[in-house]
């Protein structure tokens, strides 16, 4: 609670429950402003935004002559990774290994997704499962941290393993579903604290964790954003933000051709995430995802100001629902749903609490930003 | 008409999921819960889970990881592992599992299928025969395959049928992991020989097989570890289970 | 109020669990106060016929079941509870609960063929419409697994059929007592929605 009069951002939906926020005379937000200067003037869509599509395939291609494939392409089962499967593989012709890491939270409707993708579609598939005991051991550590990131351990096994098998197997490219039209305003660090970093990560399970991590897979901002990208040349692509990305019409899409299952909300492939982005987040700490996602869609023109807030002004889950989500994952992480309570309950800690790698990620930021390396980006 | 069942075949290592190939080498698959969880929202037609430590280690059943499968677990549910007592059964039951398997205690001493029927019922109790290719047929064995029991799998099988076991599974060890089939000859050995229920496990690569089980054998129980868990040429972790329509037009071409 | 008696045998978990999910209320009973206040019962099941007798008789539980099927409350037995709801079984010695007239028998073969027995797997069950077995996707289809069966002895009290390979009761009913002789916490949907039906039915 720091005081400060509530605020709504006068064209989109985010407010002050992101404590960085700032409003310009006319009430806008710092995040509608970022994505209006520096995202959308190089945000193409169009013919120019296809022609550096093409030319980015063809050197995918060129890279991967003679090898059974040309890229790794990371596979959620969520819509983001699914449409973009299918557009690298039908629309740019490309020969993409499909990448997925099971960190024990899978929903069936994930699996389904991704099962009818790869058969479908015909390519191959590689899974790097986590150690579940590792993998529950941290997760519990980052509970009892108190801090609001409790995904950082799904998110960071994403990223270390893929990067590291595109390493070992000599992958110039990796593809993922990142992208401007539904993610181009992204959630405050406050509320969800770089995933990548890692001697936080490390911090947490050092403080709280009761196994040591033999087989979970950790990296590092420098390793994966300066030594593999710029040292060894893996570069990786977001080839969604080159075409018209409407969510709508992919879900339709997939739907339609592959039997593909929706999910009620972004992110929801992972029950996991599926919890923390539906409850636990806005419940204890007054962080509503929604809201971040909704303004991506504000701004991209798929949602008007009127529907997000009428969508905003009931919860994600009602009450029985979240009693169920609730033991669920009390129960899958081996604790009593009086534990979970009580972590629930406890005092609400930030990422300053604990040691961080946040000196090296304002030093490059900026610097990865002129490069034209990124846009916009967290803050 | 009953239906041929097609059961996915888990089995638990450490805590863990994990395949084997000809019953060794296990490949981690992941943690137990949320594939069970998975299978509910499939809607399996009945699910087989077995401890593989715990004969080997002499260790009795785990009966907290059996309440948390038992209690999760949405479709019927066949458990074995390091099972030696009609008591064991009896908890096991009681813990929500529909059936318990047993194997090398019920070899030792088929009295033990009998005195569980008494108590649990014959449906309840399944006796599990792992078995490798021998000169002219096929042997028994324990303890993971470890243990050559030098006793003809056919003829044990009547053995059990006959104690009160209201189903067998045959397991075999050879095709385990290979995904190339299941072994005929063994199938039609035993399928003359007993009229219990049978479950058929081991080989099975596609759906293909188990049609071709069921086409030849009418209702059958057609098990499978690696089909459901992998995919692919990398086998790569993914549970798999075919929808309803696809099951329905799998057992349509039963033999009745 | 559903209670689910609970004497040491049968899935009570799987059935409290989709009432759970259901939001309608449910209280696993183990001793006879833990039944007071609920205007139905659930008696599940499994198991050899006089194990289960013995347990649900050493419970306690017996005589305030008695008591409410007199007084008409709504009872379902499930499996070997159904069975125990009939007059007694081949399987044992024990009498049965007498609830619903009717043996406990042996399945059979037709002469001239073998039936491999428990009955194990999922079977189509058809039913009178409406009551216990309405809005059930088409084909109706549960598991079962058994090797005995009650056949009651007024051709009225069956609810639904099943064959294998002859028509058999897959359910009764005898004014307010049902039984079902498949696993409904076990069927999915089917199961689902049956036992939906049952917390909904009119006293």
């Amino acid at each position: 609670m720091t005081g400060r009069p509530y605020q709504l951002c006068a064209t989109c939906v985010m407010d002050t429950s992101d404590a960085a926020i700032t409003f310009d005379a006319e009430g806008v937000c710092d995040h509608c402003r970022t994505f209006h200067r520096d995202i959308k003037p190089h945000w193409h869509t169009d013919a120019r935004g296809r022609r550096e599509f093409e030319e980015m395939a063809a050197r995918i291609k060129a890279s991967g002559k003679g090898k059974p494939h040309d890229c790794i392409l990371g596979m959620s089962g969520g819509i983001d990774s699914s449409y973009l499967l299918y557009v690298a593989t039908v629309e740019l012709g490309l020969r993409p290994l499909v990448f997925h890491v099971d960190a024990g939270w899978n929903s069936q409707e994930a699996v389904n997704n991704i099962e009818k993708l790869v058969d479908k579609l015909g390519l191959d598939l590689y899974t790097e499962v986590i150690n579940w005991e590792e993998m529950r051991d941290l997760q519990l550590a980052y509970f009892k941290s108190g801090v609001p990131h409790i995904d950082s351990p799904q998110d960071h096994a994403f990223f270390s393993t893929m990067y590291k098998f595109a390493e070992e197997h000599g992958i110039k490219y990796i593809l993922t579903g990142a992208n401007y039209s539904t993610e181009c305003i992204r959630n405050p660090l406050q509320w969800m604290y770089f995933q990548s970093d890692s001697i936080q990560l490390r911090d947490i399970h050092r403080q709280f964790g009761t196994r040591p991590l033999t087989t979970f897979p950790t990296t590092s901002i420098l390793r994966h954003k300066v030594y593999l990208q710029i040292l060894k040349g893996i570069t990786v692509v977001r080839p969604l933000n080159y075409v018209p990305y409407i969510k709508t019409e992919a879900v339709a899409l997939l739907v339609e051709k592959f039997g593909w299952q929706p999910y009620p909300q972004k992110h929801f492939e992972s029950r996991f995430t599926k919890f923390y982005e539906g409850y636990w987040l806005p419940a204890r700490f007054g962080y509503d995802v929604r809201r971040v996602q909704f303004s991506s869609l504000i701004v991209t023109g798929q949602m008007t100001r009127e529907e997000a807030l009428t969508r905003l002004q009931t919860p994600p889950f009602d009450e029985l629902t979240v009693a169920q989500e609730f033991a669920f994952v009390a129960s899958k992480l081996g604790i009593t749903i009086e534990e979970l309570r009580g972590y629930f309950e406890m005092p609400k800690r930030t990422y300053k609490d604990f040691r961080s790698q946040e000196q090296i990620y304002a030093l490059g930021a900026p610097i990865m930003r002129m490069l034209g390396l990124e846009r916009g980006g967290k803050r | 008409m009953l239906r041929p069942r097609i059961i996915p075949s888990l089995l638990i290592h450490n805590q863990g999921l994990v395949k084997t190939t000809a019953f060794a080498a296990p490949k981690y698959v992941g943690d137990p819960i949320n594939a069970v969880r998975i299978f509910n929202d499939k809607e399996v037609d009945e699910l087989s889970v077995f401890d593989i430590d715990a004969t080997v280690t002499g260790r009795p059943p785990d009966y907290g990881l059996i309440q948390r499968l038992a209690a999760e677990c949405r479709m019927p549910l066949c458990y074995g592992g390091g099972v030696t007592t009609e008591a064991q059964f009896g908890e096991i039951v009681s813990l929500g599992v529909e059936k318990v398997a047993v194997s090398a205690a019920a070899i030792a001493d088929p009295g033990l299928v009998t005195r569980a029927a008494a108590m649990v019922g014959g449906q309840s109790v399944v006796v599990v025969l792992d078995v490798k290719r021998r000169q002219g047929g096929y042997e028994v064995f324990t303890h993971n395959g470890r243990t050559a029991t030098g006793l003809d799998a056919v003829e044990t099988a009547r053995r059990m049928a006959d104690a009160g076991a209201g189903e067998l599974v045959i397991n075999a060890i050879d095709q385990d992991g290979a995904m190339q089939g299941y072994d005929q000859t063994l199938v039609a050995a035993v399928r003359a020989a007993v009229t219990v229920p049978l479950t058929i496990l081991g080989g099975c690569g596609s759906l293909a097989h188990m049609a071709g089980l069921f086409r030849d054998h009418g209702t059958i129980g057609a098990a499978a570890g690696s089909l459901f868990v992998f995919k692919g040429v990398y086998r790569a972790v993914l549970i798999n289970y075919p929808a309803r329509a696809d099951r329905d037009a799998l057992v349509a071409g039963a033999r009745s | 109020m559903i209670a689910i008696v609970d004497y040491g045998l049968g899935n009570v978990q799987a059935i409290a669990n989709i009432y759970q999910r259901l939001n309608i209320t449910v209280r696993r009973a183990s001793t006879p106060a833990e039944l007071a206040g609920a205007d139905r019962f659930i008696l599940p099941g499994v198991g050899a016929f006089d194990w289960a007798m013995t347990r649900l008789n050493d419970s306690g539980m017996r005589e305030p079941l008695d008591a409410a099927v007199r007084a008409g409350q709504l009872v379902l037995g499930i499996c070997v509870g159904m069975q125990m709801m009939g007059e007694g079984s081949d399987e044992g010695h024990l009498p049965g609960l007498g609830w619903v007239p009717g043996r406990v028998r042996r399945l059979t073969a037709p002469p001239g063929s073998v039936l491999p027995l428990p009955h194990m797997g999922w079977n189509d069950v058809s039913a009178r419409p409406g009551g216990l077995f309405e809005k059930l996707e088409a084909p109706p289809r549960f598991y079962f697994l058994h090797s005995y069966y009650f056949e009651p002895t007024h051709q009225a009290d069956v609810l639904a059929t099943a064959e294998y390979p002859r028509p058999f009761a897959a359910a009764v009913q005898r004014d307010q007592v049902l039984g079902v002789q498949f696993h409904p916490e076990k069927s999915h949907g089917w199961g689902i929605q049956l036992l939906r039906n049952f917390a909904e039915a009119p006293c």
